[in-house]
Parts: structure tokens; sequence; C-alpha cells
């Protein structure tokens, strides 16, 4: 079995005996495991670029896991979290989902469950890494566009026809046509369709109007 | 028989029947020294009538020499057994004047025996008769000898002992004693002035300083009397009182026993047999008592009763005995130990009361509020229920991902041996913790007998936050404790004390429910109440205060302020603090939230050691 070479599973747990536990457990799994006593340890050292997932006890002194998980989605972190927990309390692993928990386990954890969960998170945040990584092309893509093919691109994605849209400029057909090329070659699509679906990934169309 | 005869005669048989009498009452009354002494003035006395009686008879110089030599010897008895009789009975007379008469009697009765004729003469040279009241009486003619003045000066000495011992009683406010005793004496003491006026040929009398002393006998005689009179009369009182005393004490269920420790053997009233189960001419000795107690209570009664002989202190214990048809009573035994002068305990007396009704209602009282206790713990066991599937599986889950992440190791078969062996510790110890989990949820669920234990309270605190501190970090409190080195033990049941204060602190917790997170701190002291020499613990916390008037309705059984629950967790605890003669209070903080107290007395034998302690140091 191999794991992905460039993923690290975070584990937060105040429970030394647990900790070491996990620790253990995901390395003869083969993954890569960095472990932390606190929330403050590993806020300490965390770095928002980093790939792989987090595995946090829910009940920790003075930071806990929840509050962790807050400050995380504070910073727009990409780390899916799967919570472990000794209790089972509903109304907290109730807000932990909420809050977009990728996982919820009982304490004492199933090897092969937590295994599954902890490779599904990661795929959730190598997913999450491509889907940003995609978003911020759109967007340097959209930034290439001038202040008309914008408005010609945005009337396209609404669905107008060349003459519509011309109408609505002050100009004529064939202007908008030159525009609208443009708009396909700098967003290099080859279809509407296409086109509307980058759009889409960045909140542009439909809504507009 | 002239009447000078009859009358000297009368006077010596009087007295010696007065003698014989208080004789025969001194061999009853040996303890009272004072009979006898009367008894011997009064033997005195009608010698020197006697004496005197020979001397009026008596024909020629040679036979009254004799006679004047010898008369002293009376004459000292009397003397010695007046001031004895007065510092005995009157408890009177300055000590030093009693010890020179005696040293000054002594002495002229020696010199009389020294010299040729008497202390009084130094030569008779004739005895002269006279008719005196119509009979012939003899008086000597002779040389008054200047040592006589000895004698004189002795009756001097009586006089002033006599005298100062009346005024002492006077004052005392025994009137009639010291007018009765002190005045017959001071007149006895003039009337002997006859003697040396004889002597000296100043008046023609025969002596008559027996009457004089038959007048004083006769006084102290009276006084004796009516003591006896007296004592008749306690008798009465005392027989009357005693038949009280066995009504007030029947009808009490009240058996009186006497133990005389040096025969070893004890009498009980009918009552006191009955109590227990001893026939009634069945003879009663320690060994018999202390086989009719229950074995585990020989003990205590042993210890209790070996402590009062050895302080002196009141008898005071509390057991049970097996009454020979197998039946348990409950008795409660209270005596005192009188000792002999040497301070060796002689005799104890006491009585003992059934008490097997009170016990049984005791007992019923403490098991009623066990199983209240026990039931709350199982209520309390449920809010805490969370907590403690956290406290189990928190080991449980790291025994299961060690021994998985073990087989895996093996799975791959590259087994790092270090790393196994690094595995299987921390099983071991994990599986450790989760038995100690179900260790004290087995005691804490145990229903059955209350242990009591000298115990450190510190200790209960520890192990309270151990068994809460999930659902302590779970509502973010942060505990703080200020634990009291050095603190006395107490006497208590671990489990009930542990139950109370989780309940103080699951109380504290919920009313700070409403306080922000940061603000959700809670308070654990321990120490000394200085005042009772009682261990405190206090809980504090910063929610909500008590209303003033509520701060003795939240004891009360079924008062609560929370949703869940029974409102049952205060009034359990209070009676768990009383069972342990402790207390428990609460209090409003100066600035926010509330504290609650309990003391618990510290045990006895700590105080002691601390005494012994200082003792050794010394």
């Amino acid at each position: 079995m191999s794991a992905p070479s460039s993923a690290t599973v975070f584990v937060v747990d105040d429970y030394a005996p647990g900790r070491r536990s996990i620790t253990r457990l995901l390395r003869t799994a083969g993954f890569v495991v960095a472990a932390f006593a606190s929330a403050q340890d590993f806020l300490a050292q965390y770095d928002p670029g980093v790939r792989g997932c987090l595995v946090l006890d829910l009940a920790m002194p003075t930071v806990s896991g929840l509050e962790l998980q807050s400050i995380l989605g504070e910073r727009g972190s990409l780390l899916p979290i799967i919570f472990l927990t000794g209790t089972g309390d509903i109304p907290k692993s109730v807000q932990a989902m909420k809050q977009g928990a990728s996982d919820f386990l009982t304490k004492p954890v199933n090897d092969e469950d937590l295994l599954a969960a902890v490779r599904v998170a990661i795929e959730k945040n190598r997913a999450l890494h491509w889907e940003q990584a995609e978003l911020s092309e759109i967007r340097t893509r959209l930034a290439t566009l001038t202040p008309r093919e914008r408005e010609v691109l945005e009337y396209v994605v609404a669905g107008k026809l060349n003459k519509q849209i011309a109408d609505e400029l002050g100009t004529v057909e064939q202007t908008v046509k030159v525009h609208r090329a443009h708009v396909m070659q700098k967003m290099r699509v080859h279809s509407v369709a296409e086109l509307v679906r980058l759009t889409q990934r960045c909140g542009i169309g439909g809504a507009v109007y | 028989m002239s009447w000078v005869t009859a009358l000297w005669s009368m006077n010596a048989a009087a007295c010696l029947t007065l003698a014989g009498f208080y004789l025969a009452v001194w061999c009853k009354q040996r303890q009272s020294p004072m009979y006898l002494v009367f008894s011997c003035s009064a033997i005195a006395a009608a010698a020197i009538s006697a004496f005197e009686l020979w001397m009026v008879n008596s024909r020629t110089v040679d036979q009254y020499e004799q006679l004047a030599r010898w008369v002293h010897v009376p004459t000292w008895a009397l003397t010695l057994s007046f001031v004895a009789f007065v510092r005995l009975y009157l408890h009177a007379g300055r000590l030093w004047l009693a010890w020179s008469i005696y040293g000054l009697r002594t002495l002229v009765l020696i010199l009389n025996f020294i010299f040729p004729i008497s202390i009084n003469f130094s030569a008779i040279t004739d005895i002269r008769q006279f008719s005196w009241g119509g009979q012939m009486v003899s008086v000597p003619v002779g040389d008054p000898n200047p040592w006589g003045l000895l004698s004189t000066i002795s009756l001097f000495l009586l006089l002033i002992f006599s005298v100062d011992a009346a005024i002492t009683v006077w004052r005392r406010g025994d009137r009639q004693r010291a007018l009765l005793v002190g005045g017959s004496m001071i007149f006895g003491a003039i009337l002997a002035w006859n003697v040396p006026l004889v002597i000296w040929g100043v008046i023609d009398v025969p002596f008559f300083l027996g009457f004089a002393y038959t007048g004083i006998v006769a006084t102290m005689g009276y006084e004796l009397s009516n003591d006896l009179a007296r004592v008749a009369g306690l008798v009465r009182e005392l027989e009357i009182s005693e038949k009280r005393l066995n009504l007030a004490a029947d009808s009490a269920n009240l058996g009186m026993w006497e133990w005389d420790i040096v025969r070893d053997e004890i009498w009980m009233t009918d009552k006191g047999r009955a109590l227990f189960g001893f026939d009634p001419p069945e003879k009663v000795d320690f060994d018999r008592f202390r086989n009719r107690l229950y074995l585990e209570d020989r003990e205590s009664v042993n210890s209790a009763v070996e402590k009062s002989l050895r302080t002196g202190a009141e008898y005071e214990s509390e057991y049970r005995v097996v009454l020979p048809d197998g039946q348990i009573r409950w008795i409660a035994g209270r005596g005192q130990v009188e000792f002999n002068r040497g301070g060796r305990p002689v005799r104890m007396r006491g009585a003992s009361l059934d008490i097997t009704t009170r016990k049984q209602a005791e007992e019923q009282a403490t098991r009623h509020r066990n199983e209240m206790a026990h039931l709350s713990r199982v209520t309390t066991l449920g809010e805490l229920s969370g907590s403690l599937a956290h406290e189990l599986n928190l080991p449980l889950g790291a025994i299961l991902s060690n021994a998985q992440a073990a087989q895996r190791i093996l799975a791959n078969g590259d087994a790092d041996l270090a790393e196994v062996r690094e595995i299987l510790n921390d099983i071991v110890s994990e599986d450790k913790r989760a038995a100690e989990v179900i260790r004290r949820l087995r005691l804490w669920l145990k229903k059955g007998e209350v242990q009591q234990h000298s115990l450190n309270i510190n200790k209960v605190v520890q192990d309270v936050l151990k068994l809460i501190r999930t659902d302590l970090n779970g509502q973010n409190v942060t505990v703080t404790t200020e634990l009291s080195q050095n603190l006395p033990t107490v006497n208590g049941d671990s489990v009930q004390l542990q139950q109370v204060l989780v309940n103080l602190v699951v109380n504290a917790c919920d009313a700070m429910a409403n306080c922000n997170a940061p603000e959700r701190w809670l308070l654990i002291r321990t120490g000394i109440e200085s005042s009772s020499r009682a261990v405190i613990v206090s809980v504090t916390d910063r929610g909500s205060s008590i209303p003033e008037k509520k701060m003795e309705e939240i004891f009360e059984p079924f008062f609560t302020t929370k949703e869940k629950g029974m409102g049952l967790g205060l009034s359990v605890c209070r009676t768990i603090i009383a069972a342990h003669r402790g207390k428990l209070w609460a209090t409003n903080n100066a600035d926010r939230g509330a504290t609650l107290h309990f003391t618990l007395p510290a045990t006895a034998s700590d105080k002691e050691s601390v005494t012994t302690n200082n003792k050794m140091g010394q």
C-alpha cells in the first residue's frame, strides 16, 4: 500500500498514550505523521500550503478541537479534519460536521475506519488544492481581458446573441464578433458551454441579471 | 456510807458508763476515732474521781503520797484526750498549742515520778482532817514543790487552747457547739484551779476536779449523742432516697451495679441482672460480665474500663450483650471509680441502660442514609456518564490502536522489536489505567456497609478531580486547588466524601454554565479550622450568587434549579457530612459567586499523637 508522499497526517491530541498509538498506526500504514500535544503547538508551525489532513481530539484543555477547527476555518485552511472523541457527544459532533469536518470517529477507533477516513480526507485535500489551482488559473485568464471584452463575456455567458449584445453596447455586430473571438482565445476555450463552466466556477454569470 | 463517798462513786460510775457505751460504738465504727478518744477521757475522768475519793478517805501520809503521785497518770490521759477530741471532733484548736500541751503535760508526768513525792509537793508532813459537809475529809499538809508551776502552766495553756478553739467554732457559725463544748472546757479549766489552791492551802475543800471533768465529759457525750441521733436520721433518709432511686431506676429501665474491684464481685439490682440475663442467685464477677459481651465489643469495653481505672475519668461505653437465649441487646453503661488513699481503684459504681430501641432506630436511619447516598451516587454517575465513558475510552482506544499497529508491523514482515516492545508497554500501562477507572467506578457504585477509615482529605480531592476531569474540560472549567499540607487525618468513608465533593463541584460548574468560558474558574481549598480543630474544605465558584433567603433552602430535599436532576444532591451531602460529625454550609463571595464549605473533625488519635510528639520533644 502506498500513500501520497507529499501528504502529511497531523495528529493533535493532549492524551500522550492515545497520540502515540494513533501515530504508530498511521505510520505503519505508510503515512507521514506529525503529532502535537496541543492546538497551540500545531498552530505554531502551521503552514497553509501544506498537503494532508488533521486528526483532532475533540476534548482538549485550553483550546478545544472545535475551537481549533474554527481558527483554521478563519485562516482559510484546506486541511480536512477528522475528529476523534471518547464521549460521542452528539451536539458537539453536529457542530463539528456543520463546521465542515471531514469525519467524526469515536474512540476506540478501528484501524480500517481511521485509515479509510484519513485516505478520504487526503483525497479531499488533494481535490481542494487542485480546485484552488484551477480557480486561480481561471482568474489569471480573466485578468487578461479588457473591460470591453469582460462586458462581452458576461453577455455571452448570460446567453445573449451577438446582435443583442451589439444593441446593448451600442455598437455593430461585427465588433462584438471580434471581441468574442478574443475572449474565447484568452480564456482558452473552444465553446460557449466551456466558457460558461469556467466562469461559473468564479461566480460570474447567471446571477448578474 | 457517807454522802461524799456516794457522790464521788456515782460520778466515777457515770463516767465509766459513758466510756463503756462509746467504746462499744467505736468498736462498730472504727473509722471514727473520736469515739475512742471520748471513751479514754471518760475513763480518765472516772479514775480521777476514784483517786480523789481515796485521797479524801486516806488516813496516813504514806498512803496520801502514793495517791498524789499516781493521780497524775489519769490527769495526763484526760488532758491528752481532751485536746485530741477538740482537734478531731471540732476541727479546731491550734496545732502548736496542742503539741505544747502534750509536751508540757508529759514532762510534768515524767518529773512527777522523778521527784521523791510528786510534782505538787516536795514533802507531805501531815494529813489534816476536817469536817466538810458533815463528813471527815483529809487534805494534805506539806511544802508545795515549785515545779508544780509547770502543771499550772499546762492548765493555763489548755485554757487558751479551749478559748481559741471555741472562738474558731463560733466564727464558723456553729455557735451552739462552740458554747457547749468550748464553754464547758473553759469552765472545767477554771475549776481545775481548785488543785493548786488546795495545795497552797488557800481554800479548805477536798479535791473535786473529777466533777469538773465529768461536766466536760457529759457535754462531749451529749454532743456525740446528737451526732448519733443525726446518723440515725440520715440512715432513715438514705433508706427513703434509696427506695426513690430504685423506683426511678426501675421505671427508667436502669440497672444499677457496683463492682468491688479488690474482691472482684459485682453486685447488681434485679433490673441490672435482668438486663444482662443473670439469674438472681448467680455470682457475678468481671469475667462473667465480660463473657456476656458481644465478641467484637469486648475490646472497647475493656479499654473504656481500664481508662477510667487508670485516670479516674467517668466510665462510659456502649456495647452489645448476648443473652443466654441468644438475643442481642444494646446497653449504655456509665460509672465512676472510687480510689483508696493509696490511689488504688477499689470500687466502681454505675448504671446500665437498655438502648436497643434507640440503636435499632439509629441503625435504620444509617441504612436509609446510605441507601439515599447510593441512589444519589447512581444519579450523579448518570450525569457524569459521558465523562466516565471518556475516561474508559481513552485507554481502550490507545490499546486498540497500539495492538492494530503491532498487527500491521508483524504483517509487513519487517518487525522492529524495539517498536513492538514500546507498543506492548503502552498496552500494559493503558490496560491498568482502564482497570483503575473500573475499580473507581465499582467503588462508587458499591452499595453496602460504609467503611470508616482514617483519610487524608487532600487525597479525596485529588481522586475527585481524576473522576470528573473530563467533565470539567468539556465545560471549559479551570480548576485551581489550594491544598494545605500536613493536615490531620479525618475519619470517614472515602466514597461518600468523594460524592459530596463531586456534588459540590458539579453544582459549581452548573452555576457557571452561563459565564463566558474564560471566567469559568473553580477553587478547591483545604485547611484547618483553628477554633474547632476540624479540617475544612471549600469549593468556590464565580457563577451566580445564592439569594440570601435561599441559603438554607438549597439544602432541603427536592430543591433544584436545574431542569434535570432530582434536587437531592445537596440534601444528601448534608446528611453525609452530618453523619461524619461535620457541618456543610454556603456563603456568597464578596465579588461574585458562592462558596460551599464543609468541616470534618480531625481524627482523635491524631490529636493525641500531636500531644505525645510535643511531650517527646520537650
